[in-house]
């Protein structure tokens, strides 16, 4: 069987045309991807708690509120869970005005903290130095038009260390899984209908060579293949466009090896249907390209219309692209994926028995 | 020693069409034994179940003395196949497809002396695509030579080769056969079958026809010549038939031909129109009689042909018709 994998790489190594343009496309989409600017300075999320209540704490407010790009937010009440937002991505700043806003001598002599904080991550640089700057500027205005005396330090800025996500990291891992599932269903579709019309499945019948080990040296060899196209795909993102994976490399390559083999299952049983290699090539679009929009690739499938979020955990690559993002970006070990991978786990099963089913030799 | 094929009441039905209609035959060791048939005979289709490629519907076929049903991995372990319509990897190139071949079996011979054995040595680096078809078919018995086989079962092996091609491969085959290899082919060319052959079967619609050495199937016919007639104008039903007289057979070509196939024929035959084909016991008084027959209803005789029956002549005699292609 070794002879057998070696060959099949060997062959999949010489047929460079048909390697590029598996890669081209998932990577034509990084490079898309990657040269939009998702992380622009657009409008800032403001949760704003006014301890103070207070004449000047009101004029703050409205000055605040003239300030174009920011968008004022008075829902919170509680700084803890604001934080939380912070933490999770979900709210971009906090600021809390304090009792003593309103008597900056009182606040001059003050031992305890600055008198307006200001919450944020670090997601996003760009934007907290913009919001760092405008409302530094505001409350040393206001001071300034309060009297002489202003407190010593006018804001403190609350920075919470936030792990490096965006929305291309997201994009990254949608691609890889994109990549890996076309790739997959085509590329053994394509090939076995080969095979098929030249005889050559017969011919290999006709040896002692066990069925099984045929399926398992393609099956071995093509993911393989994955796993170097996961690399390359990863690899551009990361180190040319700024992506991160933050998670453990290993895990995601094993996520990756597990969604192939459902994939490829799924090639093999097209195989049997697809009477020349261009109506397996067809087919194998025809599966790949739904499952591209309704799994989240390119965005959450929370944002489906009608049922098609819930039809989208029917489909393989959701369960795939939802453990590669935890393991990728939000650094879960491969464990805390487990239902994600019972899931693919199915998949193999189902679609190997369907595989056995219907697999036609001749 | 058991025989290297025995095939029993063969039968090998695809729904309610039947491929192979009790087919019963032996082949033993060391021959070199042809299925002639035309396409759709049922040979391929018996190859196939000897092959355990298929399953019979009814009968029993033993290869080397193994049940092919029950020991099919032993059976293909021993034996060699070279298939009607098999193409090989197109990204690898000779010797590593041997390799990859040879590698599916307990013991194998280097690519190297395969290759040198068909003449292919030079081309050990090249990919199938960069062959000839006859280098091709060539690399396609080496191909079946890579587990030192006991039976080689080649399936038109010559098909769509050019005359040296065909040659070329008859050379090899009967190689093959001098070392010790049984070889099974099927063919739908007479005169392969005739100089290959040790031993024939000649299959049509699924039947085996009649079974014995191409010369003991030649002797069989009463006819000892085919004659050739060349008319200056065509010769009309009743004329034809007045030869009979002294001639034991008659076959008119141009009387059997679909209208649209009349040229197509003539010119596949190289011969003009108004030829006829006619067979005569080996009787100089049949040769006399015919030739009066012509006189006397005052035919001008064109051109005139004499050769002695072949296989073809037996075929005809069997089946009625000519060989399909």
């Amino acid at each position: 069987m070794v002879a057998l994998v070696l060959a099949d790489l060997k062959m999949m190594a010489r047929n460079r045309q048909a390697i590029f343009w598996a890669l081209f496309f998932p990577l034509m989409l990084v490079v898309v991807f990657g040269l939009f600017d998702f992380n622009g300075v657009g409008a800032a999320d403001v949760a704003v708690i006014d301890k103070s209540g207070g004449p000047r704490a009101e004029i703050f407010l409205e000055r605040l509120d003239g300030i174009e790009f920011l968008e004022l937010e008075f829902d919170e009440d509680d700084p803890a869970k604001a934080r939380e937002k912070i933490t999770d991505g979900d709210l971009g700043y906090l600021i809390v005005i304090p009792e003593m806003f309103d008597d900056p001598a009182a606040q001059a002599q003050a031992t305890g903290p600055a008198p307006v904080t200001l919450v944020y991550s670090t997601r996003n640089p760009d934007r907290n130095q913009l919001v760092d700057g405008a409302i530094r500027n505001l409350v040393s205005d206001i001071h300034s038009d309060g009297g002489p005396i202003v407190p010593a330090q006018l804001l403190t800025a609350d920075v919470i260390q936030a792990s490096e996500v965006d929305y291309f990291d997201n994009v990254l891992i949608g691609l890889l899984g994109l990549g890996i599932m076309t790739n997959s269903i085509i590329s053994i579709a394509v090939r076995i209908s080969t095979f098929r019309n030249l005889s050559i499945l017969k011919r290999l019948l006709v040896t002692p060579l066990p069925i099984w080990k045929f399926f398992a040296a393609e099956i071995t060899a093509h993911v393989l293949l994955a796993l170097v196209q996961a690399g390359i795909i990863l690899a551009l993102g990361v180190f040319v466009f700024g992506g991160h994976v933050n998670g453990n490399l290993i895990w995601v390559l094993a996520v990756t090896a597990l969604g192939s083999v459902v994939f490829l299952n799924i090639g093999f049983i097209l195989s049997a249907w697809a009477k020349s290699p261009a109506a397996a090539s067809g087919m194998g679009n025809a599966v790949a390209l739904p499952m591209m929009f309704l799994s989240g690739t390119f965005f959450s499938t929370a944002a489906l219309p009608w049922i098609l979020p819930e039809l989208s955990l029917a489909l393989p690559l959701t369960p795939m692209l939802a453990a590669l993002r935890d393991i990728a970006i939000d650094s879960e070990p491969i464990w805390e994926t487990w239902p994600y991978l019972a899931a693919l786990g199915g998949w193999v099963v189902a679609t190997a028995l369907a595989a056995v089913k219907v697999f036609k030799f001749g | 020693m058991e025989p290297a094929v025995q095939v029993e009441n063969l039968v090998k039905r695809f729904g309610s069409f039947t491929a192979v209609d009790g087919v019963t035959f032996s082949v033993e060791r060391g021959e070199v034994f042809g299925i002639l048939g035309p396409n759709g005979a049922g040979k391929t289709t018996t190859l196939e179940i000897i092959e355990s490629l298929q399953k019979p519907t009814e009968g029993r076929v033993s290869v080397l003395g193994l049940e092919v049903q029950s020991n099919a991995a032993k059976v293909k372990a021993r034996i060699g196949v070279q298939l009607q319509a098999s193409a090989y990897y197109g990204y690898l190139d000779l010797t590593e497809i041997l390799n990859l071949l040879g590698s599916f079996y307990p013991n194998k011979t280097p690519p190297k002396a395969l290759l040198e054995q068909v003449g292919l040595a030079d081309k050990s680096g090249s990919r199938i695509s960069e062959l000839s078809g006859g280098q091709a078919q060539r690399f396609a018995v080496a191909a079946s030579l890579v587990n030192n086989p006991e039976l080689v079962i080649l399936d038109e092996p010559t098909t769509g080769l050019d005359p040296q091609a065909r040659r070329n491969l008859w050379s090899l085959i009967r190689e093959v056969n001098q070392r010790g290899v049984t070889v099974v082919l099927t063919t739908h060319y007479m005169d392969e079958a005739e100089i290959l052959c040790n031993r024939l079967a000649i299959m049509d619609h699924g039947k085996i026809l009649a079974l014995d050495s191409p010369q003991n199937l030649i002797n069989q016919l009463e006819a000892s010549y085919t004659v050739k007639l060349t008319m200056d104008k065509p010769m009309t039903t009743a004329q034809l038939g007045s030869l009979n007289g002294g001639v034991e057979v008659v076959q008119s070509r141009e009387l059997s031909r679909e209208p649209g196939e009349q040229e197509k024929q003539a010119e596949d035959d190289a011969v003009s129109e108004n030829t006829y084909l006619l067979r005569l016991a080996n009787s100089p008084s049949a040769l006399r009689g015919m030739l009066d027959e012509i006189a006397k209803a005052g035919l001008g005789l064109e051109n005139l042909q004499i050769t002695p029956v072949t296989l073809e002549d037996v075929f005809l005699e069997l089946t009625g018709t000519e060989l399909r292609d």
